[in-house]
């Protein structure tokens, strides 16, 4: 359930639009979980059939309820004959109008049911039932890709071996860093491996540049986990994240190192 | 009629999008069961050892999903997790992800929904980061490489994870 807010501007704070056609953004809610997305309205701007670009845009969104100041009753009866129900005279700040709307439909459930009572507790319920809910959705959405992250780090877990890493490094501290860091990046798993594998390529005579890379990529580094980071929190944020952390985990085993050398008590 | 029709055609696009990875992974442990029998169980009880170890890091996220739906408003994200948090922001964002424990995708559902409820990019790329500080292992981490070491690379690290929680805020959009 999708409940539209015509608004002057593209956050929670913003005033409510008070003309439906030409409001300048729609931030569409989730019912239950309140989540939100802010969508520039695409006929903000014209003078003419702004209305039906409204229209559009919010029976694209698959939107059950619109709040606004006023919508004329042309764009009323389209929105209508879609199926979608339209409150106006709506005012003050676009959260502010949001609450209000659910609890006055909450006290329109308490008087057309006659056993109203138990009203808070029932709806105390309601409310740990529909977190549960929405919890469980969130979880059930992630699943599928956590278990082929699972699958996956097995593989590597099996496929690959500590003598193997060891034949990679080469004894050049610039390379051998990269190197670290591109390892620490492809694997994933607790970070105590980590620890174990950069104890076992100490002793192999690997340089602490690369051991302290490998250390800080494992983590802030993951391949493996992307189509999972992905799926979360979109491809851009993905991406970006994970190559800014590779050049870090560079960085930082370049900082540290240098520090951990300069630094004697 | 065409509304019902046009959203079991997303709920299948979805579904199919969803279980494709996974499907994919079982596909090449076929492949590798074919070819390295013994590798391909290796890789089978290592990926039920992971699977395991995730479990109970899962449900406590489960668990704080719950809380967050049940008390945290997009209201409050925003002024603890927003653009605008500052300061507070960056301190809150790093402090819980060096206490939060278990893998990264475990805490993945959660963070989605902070993001959509209203969390700024750079924060949520902090959080992510800061947890290559495990104040819960560093006894080992000192058994390996001494306490002078650890010292060092836990006080770099933080600060590194801010700059690159910071670039990777504006990089993305933030």
């Amino acid at each position: 359930m999708k409940i539209a807010v015509s608004a002057d501007g593209p956050d929670l704070e913003s005033e409510v639009g008070q003309r439906f056609g030409t409001s300048k953004y729609f931030i569409i809610f989730d019912k239950e979980t309140l989540a939100f997305e802010s969508i520039p309205n695409p006929g903000a701007s014209s003078d003419s059939g702004s209305g039906v670009q409204a229209i559009i845009l919010v029976v694209g969104k698959k939107v059950d309820t619109v709040l606004t100041g006023y919508c004329s009753p042309t764009a009323m009866g389209h929105l209508t004959k879609n199926g979608i129900k339209i409150v106006t005279g709506v005012d003050g700040n676009v959260y502010d109008a949001v609450k209000r709307y659910k609890e006055s439909e909450l006290k329109h459930i308490k008087e057309t049911d006659h056993k109203s009572d138990s009203w808070t507790s029932e709806n105390n319920r309601a409310a740990i039932a529909g977190a549960f809910k929405s919890s469980a959705r969130q979880f059930v959405n992630i699943l599928p890709t956590l278990a082929g992250v699972v699958l996956l780090i097995g593989l590597f877990n099996a496929l690959m071996s500590k003598e193997l890493l060891s034949l990679v490094f080469s004894g050049n501290a610039f390379f051998d860093t990269l190197w670290g860091a591109c390892f620490g990046s492809i694997f994933a798993g607790n970070p105590v491996n980590s620890y174990v594998i950069g104890g076992e390529l100490l002793k192999y005579g690997i340089s602490l540049f690369a051991v302290t890379a490998v250390i800080v990529a494992w983590v802030t580094v993951g391949l493996v986990q992307m189509p999972a980071e992905i799926s979360a929190l979109g491809r851009k944020f993905a991406v970006v994240r994970n190559v800014v952390s590779f050049f870090m985990s560079i960085a930082v085993a370049g900082a540290t190192v240098l520090v951990f050398n300069s630094i004697r008590w | 009629m065409n509304k019902e029709k046009s959203k079991s055609i997303t709920w299948k696009k979805r579904t199919i999008r969803l279980i494709l990875f996974p499907v994919l992974m079982l596909i090449v442990y076929g492949f590798l069961f074919a070819v390295l029998p013994e590798k391909a169980i290796a890789a089978f009880k290592s990926s039920g050892k992971v699977f395991l170890n995730i479990t109970i890091p899962l449900g406590f996220v489960f668990i704080l999903l719950v809380i967050f739906n049940l008390f945290l408003n997009p209201a409050h994200i925003v002024k603890l997790f927003g653009k605008k948090s500052g300061i507070k922001g960056i301190i809150l964002s790093s402090t819980a992800g060096i206490i939060s424990m278990g893998p990264v995708y475990a805490w993945y559902p959660l963070l989605r929904e902070l993001r959509k409820k209203g969390a700024a990019n750079y924060l949520m790329a902090i959080f992510i980061n800061s947890r290559a500080v495990k104040p819960f292992l560093l006894p080992v981490m000192i058994s390996y490489f001494g306490v002078r070491y650890v010292i060092v690379l836990t006080v770099v690290t933080v600060t590194g994870t801010i700059v690159a929680g910071y670039i990777t805020g504006v990089l993305s959009g933030d």
